[in-house]
């Protein structure tokens, strides 16, 4: 009785010290996030947050380099053909990729996920309105037509909701791709607790605001990733993400502030990460007389761009802040060189007024949502623009409003002079011709065919369809110059953004799209 | 009149309150000059008519207000607290996921600021003007006064950062699996499926959250119950009491404590009920999902469901804890009838 005992409790110590070795061995990396999606339907996806999910789940026919997205590279596509009238876009399909469920990709995965995210008509759909139509020529060749040459095609399809996922997968959760799926499509929420892509992790668990967790997809095609699991934990508030990385139980904090970094540089135990954020704060300035009064007046409007003290700006931005030479931020393609921009000339803003007839200044309201943005003050930026002006002699009436009551009337082009932001809606310098005559912002500011130049429109018409990346950053510096001069916007500058991380975390690079490819990390 | 009969009014008063409450939030959603479309919609997309016009249609939001209103109680009579347009989710599936994790923080709160505050309050009363009744007037100020962040922020660098003894934000660590739902409170739900270290673990993140959100409830009991007590302790039945010879231990705790909870069992209903529905802050700092966050999002994004969910709770978690409080009365005071 007594060996008998004795034999059970060998085995019993050697199965817990196997059980403790094994359970060891399982490398985790917990990440502090402030979530901001509320679903993982990737054809849905729109949130910055969410990307950092999907990216890690899924693939895009073609992407972007780690740290950059000035550049387009293969993934799920080996290569492309574009036709001579940039129309017809034929991909060729990598013929050895496979679905997290041990399924084969093949073109009508492509075909449905396009379709799908097209015809779901929800948040990022808009990236697909130019096209036309998306055929599976065979097994591994994807046609992609479009309605009218699209330069940006390739830089949106990089976009999370352009993911590709297992057609035959999804149909049998109630996912379609059909033309009316924005009503008959019922596998959203599936996709909160599963997930269907080519990625190098997969969805284990979703808990809304709580966590979602990330385990390695067995059956992954390319280089595994270094850690098995990965939980994002939902942290709200920055100042927790910064205590529970101090303390070791997170391994990044993706939401520091730069009030934080002081405290945080001194720590050789943690890596801070700041660049520029893609987001463009901007002053409007409205076109019709009516809404704008003297805002509307094209001197007037230059003399406010020389008027302001871009470098106070810059600091009061905080560390990673800058300031763009025009209306396209730097980071994106063709955009001018930060030293190009106007500097500040009090004397040219007065000698402009003057010559506007506003030789003793005016007073205008500046309108504003009345809201902190990536640690953006809109209050302080409308305080420093307030006293910028005050020095050329505007006086400026500041007017904060609730976010969505000033939002409204934005985007109804009532507003006659405005402080805004403005993200990228995909990463490729053609989202900056929102800016410019009946774009989506030029609207806004009442920018239309009928009182611009014929200049810009040549412009514009001219950069919207060419596909020659050496002539579009000549046209895109065109423009660039001509909205230093003219034009109803001034731009004030790109926040800095922060990421905080163990330092011996290896790995960790800052891509915009994606912010970080959680697939390369390691220890 | 019997008291099952009272109780039985008293539940079917709340009917009409609770509609009611949810026609005033009803009717303050709608009064804010903006739009859910604008709130929920991403820029290009509320750009877009087709798309906003679907948005409208799916969501009820095409029809007059009125008519909004009378579907959500149609609804309503038959169990359903509607979608909510935010995270596309039902709402009861929701409230009974992010309700358990608060009522879970404002027990352990309420618990500890009764226990903190009846004792200081006793013990300030006791010792009045004495040196000790001073540091406890000085706790109670500090707790009535301090902001929540502030002492939430203290709280996570002494005791998570520094000290190392108390685990973080969350309602658990990241490595330990939640216990299987079936009550939604971490403690209860460990205990039943004989999970002890998720157990351990729950309560040990209990602790700063709930000292944190209890803080302000344990200084007012303070306070409270010290006048209380002072009242209740230059009462004639106090003298006659000690005259009796009774042990000075017997003369506060019976006659003096007994007599003095009336009013602290009223601030203990108040400051629970406020507990449930007042935990954004605290919710926020310490990553913990319930049910003030939601509301506060919900609020933020104009999402009419979960909004009129909330409220009809709110209103409903004061019928019962002020139901609770008079029975209370009832059984502390026997002079007391229903």
């Amino acid at each position: 009785m007594r060996r008998f005992l004795r034999l059970f409790l060998v085995v019993a110590v050697c199965l817990t010290a196997f059980g403790a070795v094994s359970a060891q061995e399982e490398k985790v990396l917990v990440v502090g996030l402030a979530e901001d999606y509320n679903g993982l339907d990737v054809h849905r996806a729109y949130e910055p947050g969410g990307s950092l999910v999907h990216k890690a789940v899924y693939d895009t026919l073609v992407s972007f380099p780690a740290d950059s997205v000035s550049e387009i590279v293969p993934n799920l596509a080996a290569s492309w053909e574009i036709s001579e009238d940039g129309l017809v876009y034929t991909f060729t399909l990598r013929d050895d990729v496979v679905f997290s469920n041990g399924a084969a990709l093949t073109a009508a995965d492509v075909v449905f996920s396009f379709n799908r995210m097209k015809n779901l008509k929800d948040n990022p759909s808009f990236l697909a309105d130019t096209i036309a139509s998306v055929e599976a020529a065979d097994d591994l060749t994807v046609v992609l037509t479009l309605t009218q040459p699209d330069p940006a095609i390739l830089a949106k399809l990089v976009f999370d909701a352009f993911s590709i996922v297992n057609a035959e997968e999804v149909k049998a959760q109630g996912g379609t791709d059909a033309a009316d799926a924005a009503e008959t499509d019922t596998a959203e929420l599936w996709f909160d607790d599963n997930s269907s892509g080519t990625g190098p992790y997969m969805l284990d668990v979703y808990e809304p605001t709580v966590q979602t967790v990330l385990v390695r997809n067995p059956n992954y095609w390319g280089e595994a990733p270094y850690f098995d699991r990965i939980i994002i934990r939902n942290m709200p508030e920055a100042s927790a993400q910064k205590l529970a990385l101090e303390a070791g139980d997170i391994a990044i904090a993706m939401d520091i502030s730069s009030d934080q970094l002081p405290s945080l540089e001194g720590n050789p135990n943690i890596q801070v990460y700041s660049t520029q954020s893609d987001t463009l704060i901007f002053l409007l300035m409205n076109q019709n007389p009516e809404v704008g009064g003297p805002m509307s007046n094209p001197q007037v409007q230059l003399a406010v761009r020389y008027a302001l003290d871009y470098d106070g700006l810059r600091i009061l931005g905080g560390t990673g802040t800058n300031t763009p030479a025009a209306m396209v931020p730097i980071g994106f393609a063709g955009a001018l060189d930060p030293a190009e921009a106007l500097p500040r000339d009090l004397d040219q803003a007065r000698a402009l007024l003057a010559e506007a007839g506003y030789a003793d200044g005016f007073e205008v309201d500046l309108r504003y949502p009345d809201f902190t943005y990536i640690g953006t003050s809109f209050s302080l930026v409308a305080q420093k623009v307030q006293a910028d002006l005050a020095e050329a002699g505007i006086t400026v009436n500041l007017v904060p409003e609730e976010l969505q009551v000033s939002l409204d009337a934005y985007r109804a082009g009532e507003q006659g002079f405005g402080l805004w932001l403005w993200n990228p809606d995909y990463y490729d310098t053609l989202d900056y011709v929102e800016f410019l005559p009946a774009g989506v912002v030029g609207n806004r500011a009442q920018w239309t065919d009928d009182n611009a130049d014929q200049a810009i429109l040549d412009l514009r018409d001219a950069v919207k369809v060419e596909t020659d990346p050496a002539v579009r950053n000549e046209l895109f510096r065109d423009i660039q110059l001509y909205e230093q001069q003219s034009g109803p916007f001034a731009p004030l500058f790109q926040p800095g953004v922060h990421f905080a991380y163990a330092a011996d975390l290896q790995g960790f690079v800052y891509n915009s799209q994606w912010r970080v490819d959680l697939a390369l990390l390691s220890r | 009149m019997p008291l099952y009969l009272y109780l039985l009014r008293r539940l079917l008063l709340a009917v009409p309150l609770v509609i009611g409450i949810s026609l005033v939030a009803f009717t303050i959603a709608n009064l804010v000059p903006s739009d859910p479309m604008a709130a929920n919609l991403g820029e290009r997309a509320a750009a877009n008519p087709e798309i906003v016009a679907a948005f409208r249609a799916k969501w009820g939001l095409d029809q007059p207000v009125h008519i909004q209103y009378l579907t959500y109680l149609k609804n309503l009579l038959q169990g359903d607290l509607g979608t909510s347009i935010r995270t596309r989710r039902p709402v009861a599936d929701e409230l009974g996921k992010y309700l358990p994790a608060t009522v879970e923080l404002a027990t352990a709160s309420i618990f500890i600021a009764l226990i903190a505050g009846v004792s200081l309050g006793v013990i300030s009363a006791i010792w009045r003007n004495k040196p000790i009744d001073f540091i406890a007037r000085i706790i109670s100020l500090v707790g009535v006064s301090a902001p929540v962040f502030w002492l939430a922020l203290m709280a996570l660098v002494i005791f998570y950062l520094r000290l190392r003894i108390l685990p973080g934000p969350g309602r658990l660590d990241a490595v330990i699996s939640p216990p299987p739902a079936v009550t939604g409170l971490y403690t209860i739900d460990a205990i039943l499926a004989g999970q002890w270290k998720t157990l351990g673990n729950a309560i040990a993140h209990l602790i700063l959250p709930s000292l944190v959100l209890g803080a302000f409830s344990a200084g007012l009991i303070t306070r409270i119950t010290r006048s209380a007590m002072l009242e209740a302790l230059s009462k004639d039945y106090i003298i006659t009491a000690r005259g009796k010879g009774l042990r000075e231990r017997t003369v506060i705790l019976r006659h003096g404590l007994r007599n003095a909870l009336i009013p602290v069992v009223t601030v203990v209903g108040l400051s629970y009920s406020n507990l449930l529905t007042g935990a954004v802050l605290t919710e926020t700092i310490f990553s913990w999902s319930g049910i003030g966050r939601y509301a506060y999002d919900a609020a933020r994004s104009l999402d009419f469901a979960p909004i009129m969910g909330v409220s009809m709770l709110i209103a409903l978690v004061f019928v019962v804890t002020n139901l609770v409080v008079d029975m209370l009365y009832y059984v502390l005071d026997p002079r007391i009838r229903l």
